[in-house]
């Protein structure tokens, strides 16, 4: 990718204090004043967003399509949002728009590259930790589509139930009932698999 | 089953959620830089653009005054050749065939409307000029001021 011609927004430099997504001063989610912001030309601030909903775009996609092609489409992702950011009505609905263009891109992705075939771990040759992992990956991608994508953020992605419900715009029941019909599921094919 | 720690990570932690978030960890998001394409700023080239149609325009009409200011001198020599007796004279003299020739008074009349209108173009010209100098000056400070805060 050409980068010469690009603004190298750099997460790690610039990394955001996890306040529990809300502004301490006003106890408005943090992303209403970060969408205003990169609105009114500040570049720095999609770097926040970037910063904060990298994780649940990834885990969405994780849930959705194959692991190698990840990395990639969150990037096309954000990239997508930055360009689309003056079309969005609701600055505190960052969330769910970005989770939504997500799920879109993963139902894309299949529609345009039906004919390849995932390259497995065993021809990668990765370690077993990896390979471990990839194989519940497998099984989780398995479950009914609400339960994999709550699973995949909560379990791969670190973030708690409360975190799934303000960040992908949910109910805190939806992802509470989600987690636990999807655990319970997970655990079945698990034992079923004599996994973990 | 309590599921206060699938929630929220609270309780007390449940075994086979830990083993599952130590191995499925391993496939975390990692941070990476988000390469932004630079936003193009066409305000200096609509102003270029505007100044040289505006320049282009001021030297097509300062063109067309010209061809006109030419002609003025040739009939005021032939007025001067010829003056203007009187009224009764000149009416007699004059065939009814030949276009009426201007007296003197709109001869001067055009001469100072040209010089006026030469002016005028003069004074678009230079306008467009130094239109057209500040666009490139500001684009030129754009540029290095960008390159300025590019990380090395």
């Amino acid at each position: 990718m050409a980068t010469a011609n690009m603004l190298v927004i750099n997460p790690l430099a610039d990394a955001v204090p996890n306040s529990g997504g809300k502004c301490p001063a006003t106890e408005q989610p943090v992303e209403i004043g970060l969408v205003k912001a990169v609105l009114d030309g500040d570049r720095e601030g999609f770097g926040r967003l970037y910063d904060l909903y990298a994780p649940l775009v990834h885990g969405i996609l994780l849930a959705r399509v194959p692991r190698t092609e990840v990395d990639d489409l969150v990037q096309d992702i954000f990239l997508h949002a930055f360009k689309k950011l003056h079309t969005l009505r609701d600055s505190s609905a960052f969330g769910p728009w970005i989770a939504m263009i997500a799920r879109n891109r993963a139902v894309d992705y299949y529609r345009r590259s039906r004919e390849t075939v995932e390259i497995t771990d065993e021809m990668r040759g990765t370690d077993k930790q990896e390979s471990k992992a990839a194989e519940i990956l497998e099984l989780i991608r398995a479950l009914p589509e609400a339960y994999r994508e709550t699973l995949v953020l909560r379990l791969v992605e670190g973030m708690t139930g409360p975190e799934i419900a303000a960040r992908t715009g949910l109910t805190a029941a939806s992802v509470r009932v989600n987690l636990h019909r999807g655990m319970k599921l997970l655990r079945e094919k698990l034992t079923l698999t004599e996994g973990v | 089953m309590n599921d206060d720690y699938l929630w929220d990570k609270s309780g007390e932690p449940d075994p086979q959620i830990q083993q599952l978030e130590e191995i499925l960890g391993t496939l975390r998001y990692q941070p990476k830089p988000l390469p932004l394409p630079r936003q193009r700023n066409y305000r200096p080239w609509l102003a270029i653009a505007a100044t040289l149609v505006i320049a282009l325009l001021a030297t097509g009409l300062w063109l067309r005054i010209q061809n006109k200011d030419a002609s003025i001198p040739s009939v005021a020599i032939a007025q001067q050749k010829a003056p203007i007796i009187g009224p009764a004279l000149s009416v007699s003299s004059a065939s009814p065939d030949t276009p009426r020739k201007p007296t003197p008074r709109t001869v001067k009349y055009d001469r100072k409307e040209a010089i006026a209108a030469k002016q005028q173009l003069m004074f678009a010209l230079r306008l467009a000029s130094e239109k057209l100098n500040a666009a490139h000056r500001r684009t030129q400070d754009k540029r290095s001021s960008y390159e300025n805060t590019l990380p090395n």
